[in-house]
């Protein structure tokens, strides 16, 4: 009874934060802009609305400026969130904007690493800070530049496994579209496989690259091992057919090599 | 006159009413339903054949279950299922199940904006395949290809979103009383100068007789999928060229990239080979097929005026029931190292891998019944639903375990070999693929050779294999984007299932990023 002139007057109840974080989940941004607002009491609350800001279609300049605003009076405590606001922000800049701004957003994730070094969200902004050295900082402009290096450099500052292996990851596969030498690049697949955790084609994928790159190296004992692990997960795989013919070569050059 | 108008009036009105009563009894749906739940699973697979293996398996799953009530939407594919899908997503109307293909133009947001990923549920047995050689196997490996298409087609690459009903590949229909008739006996082709020769031969009766007969029905539809086999045997050595990740598979980008960066050419003598095989075998379809569609090729086999029809197993069940005549599949082998036109390109025999399964199905994230459809898909994708399947459609079946019908027993007999998976040097995207339609009519024909086809393609490629790898970057990145949010929603919730998903939406996240960031580096490189 108590709320029925709300209802009729078309208004909406506040939301806890798990009804927002739900939708946000769900990949439905607009309805948690229809249940909070920009300055709602809760922080969690602003955050939810300033993450939903960046998803909700349509995705503008002037929008993700709103966004900004928030998560910047968020950013500004000590806690997760301010992490995490501190992490979106950055995002904003790496790839939301119209044109982003790839230097600014790499100065965001730095200085949230040396602010808050131990919060997940630092730790996942050192994962994205090395995807922009690897490919967008420097520019192609300077050829000279050790991009695998400068993404390297910030492995050991990465604790949490899942996403130490993510940049181990990255860091492989841009070895292979920037022609590394592959002994730059192989031992970072193999670091990601290894840590366990990848699934679908990018696990298949990695199982026959780490063979084959061996293969290609001349290391025939771990192209035996990957093939052999490969066909054992994959039996049936198109894949499946030029992987045992190499496994038999590789099984040959072995025996020929006495290392069988 | 009075009386008689009144008399019409009375009969009209008596007409009206049977009809309305009539419709009552029969198309209405109830006004009380008498399940309380219904679900409705809507593809566009109205060939013959699937409709009725997916009722057979819709009774049987009903009589288990008889809170639920499945309905089947047959939507027209092509040009109606697109639209009426995204319509019907964006409004929150769409059904809780529901076909959807990576190659339909346009809509390759769809699965990350609408519907459900499937992952932790596949890692988990199916509860139906209790008591089968399928039991405690995990969901997503009693597939016969573990969901090679699905996991490729993911848009992020560790999720899977949907799940396989039947298993399809491509064969060479053949009249069988035709090809006695024209060569004698029945002749299967070993090889792809096998066919040649009976291609010529087929050309010599046509003249000979003064009978329209062509070798194969011909349909833009069915040039594409022939192009597809013949033409990659020549290619498998630039393949491995370009394969520098040493993943002896190359995706749609790869190939993309490697053109802009020059490291292939439609004119080098390799791709040069593939395609006079294309064209070999589409000077045996009749004049202007290219303005045809699959079922005007169809149509031509069935009349007999085509000794094979080449297209995918999913239109055999159609072929027997339509047919007056015997039909024997065969399969299109691909060229070998001894071919006398094109064997010096040729590394070793081609494969056709083990086969895809496809039919791939979607759970809805707005359904409404979320649970129940799930349940529902694990049924008809469970060894005893795929049986019921593939019996009543004699469609093969998704899974292992379930019995292959007799008559489609050696769909699955498949020519093992060198595999590069898709290896798409004619479908690597919109604009290539509109450019190879356009200037087809340069390779085939009297007039047409591979020269000028290469030619052709040459000068139209790097602006067109430039968009297509813009527009593939722009759909990664399309689906890059909401992760955002999604990430910070699913760290908000408690729980072991929230963690799990924020964990794999970050990584998942960041592979894909790192595939745009690959392509705006090839795009960049290439300037």
């Amino acid at each position: 009874m108590l709320v029925w002139p709300l209802v009729v007057a078309g208004a909406v109840a506040p939301a806890g934060p798990d009804r927002a974080w739900s939708a946000l989940a769900d990949n439905r941004p607009q309805d948690v802009l229809r249940q909070i607002r920009r300055d709602a009491d809760s922080r969690a609350h602003r955050l939810a609305w300033a993450a939903a800001r960046i998803g909700a279609q349509p995705a503008t300049d002037a929008s993700m400026r709103e966004a900004e605003a928030v998560l910047a009076e968020l950013e500004s405590g000590t806690d997760e969130l301010a992490a995490e606001a501190a992490y979106l922000r950055a995002r904003i800049y790496q790839l939301h904007l119209n044109t982003p701004d790839f230097a600014q957003a790499a100065r965001l994730y730095a200085e949230l690493a040396g602010r808050q070094p131990g919060s997940h969200w630092a730790q996942l902004g050192l994962v994205k800070l090395g995807l922009l050295k690897l490919y967008l900082l420097p520019d192609l402009t300077d050829p000279g530049a050790d991009r695998l290096a400068a993404a390297e450099a910030l492995l050991p500052r990465i604790h949490e496994p899942l996403l130490r292996r993510d940049l181990e990851l990255q860091i492989g596969q841009a070895g292979i579209v920037l022609h590394q030498p592959q002994a730059r690049f192989l031992p970072h697949l193999i670091a990601a496989v290894e840590a366990g955790g990848i699934t679908g084609n990018a696990r298949e994928d990695l199982m026959v690259q780490i063979g084959v790159l061996s293969e290609r190296a001349g290391d025939w004992a771990r192209a035996r091992e990957y093939f052999e692990r490969y066909l054992a997960e994959y039996p049936t795989n198109v894949r499946a057919f030029t992987i045992r013919e190499k496994l038999a070569e590789v099984k040959r050059r072995l025996a020929r090599e006495g290392g069988a | 006159m009075r009386r008689r108008r009144a008399k019409f009036g009375w009969v009209l009105l008596v007409g009206a009413y049977a009809a309305s009563v009539f419709w009552f009894l029969t198309r209405a749906e109830p006004v009380i339903q008498r399940r309380d739940v219904t679900i409705y699973f809507a593809h566009w697979q109205i060939e013959r054949g699937p409709p009725d293996g997916i009722n057979a398996a819709i009774r049987r799953y009903e009589e288990l279950n008889p809170r639920v009530h499945v309905v089947q939407l047959q939507i027209p594919g092509a040009t109606i299922y697109p639209q009426w899908m995204r319509s019907n997503l964006a409004g929150e109307t769409g059904p809780d199940l529901m076909e959807w293909g990576a190659w339909l133009p346009g809509q390759k947001d769809i699965p990350a904006r609408y519907f459900a990923p499937l992952t932790a549920e596949l890692a988990k047995p199916n509860p139906y395949n209790v008591g089968t050689s399928q039991e405690k196997i995990p969901w997503q490996d009693t597939f016969h290809d573990k969901l090679l298409a699905p996991k490729r087609d993911s848009p992020d690459p560790g999720q899977i979103y949907g799940v396989n009903i039947t298993e399809s590949t491509l064969r060479l229909f053949c009249n069988v009383e035709l090809m006695k008739e024209i060569l004698g006996r029945v002749v299967v082709p070993k090889n792809f100068d096998d066919l040649r020769k009976i291609l010529a031969q087929v050309q010599d009766f046509s003249r000979r007789t003064g009978r329209t007969v062509h070798g194969l029905a011909g349909s833009r539809d069915t040039t594409r999928a022939v192009a597809q086999s013949v033409f990659v045997a020549p290619l498998l050595g630039v393949n491995q060229r370009l394969d520098d990740g040493g993943t002896l598979y190359l995706y749609n980008r790869q190939v993309l990239a490697a053109y802009l960066a020059g490291r292939w050419r439609y004119s080098e003598p390799a791709v040069r080979a593939g395609l006079q095989l294309v064209r070999e075998t589409t000077n045996a379809m009749k004049p202007g097929f290219i303005q045809l569609r699959r079922d005007d090729a169809m149509i031509e086999f069935l009349r007999g005026q085509a000794l094979f029809f080449f297209y995918g197993t999913w239109d055999a069940t159609s072929l027997r029931r339509l047919a007056s005549f015997k039909i024997q599949p065969m399969k299109l082998m691909q060229a070998m190292p001894d071919d006398p036109e094109v064997g010096r390109y040729v590394l070793g025999q081609g494969g056709e891998g083990i086969g895809e399964t496809s039919l791939a199905m979607y759970l809805n994230k707005a359904s409404r019944h979320p649970a129940e459809a799930l349940d529902f898909l694990k049924f008809l994708t469970s060894v005893p639903g795929q049986q019921l399947f593939t019996d009543a459609s004699l469609w093969l079946p998704a899974v292992n375990g379930a019995v292959v019908p007799e008559e489609i027993r050696n769909f699955r007999d498949y020519q093992e070999g060198i595999s590069f998976g898709q290896a798409p040097y004619d479908m690597i995207g919109t604009e290539v693929s509109m450019n190879w339609d356009r200037n087809f009519y340069q390779l085939s024909g009297e007039n047409g050779s591979a020269e000028k086809f290469a030619a052709a393609m040459d000068a139209a490629m790097p602006a067109a294999i430039r968009e297509d790898l813009k527009a593939e970057l722009r759909a990664t990145l399309v689906l890059v984007k909401p992760q955002d949010p999604v990430i910070v929603g699913w760290a908000g919730l408690a729980g072991d299932k929230a963690r799990i998903r924020r964990e794999e939406s970050e990584a998942a996240q960041t592979m894909s990023e790192g595939l745009a960031l690959q392509m705006k580096l090839q795009l960049e490189q290439a300037k």
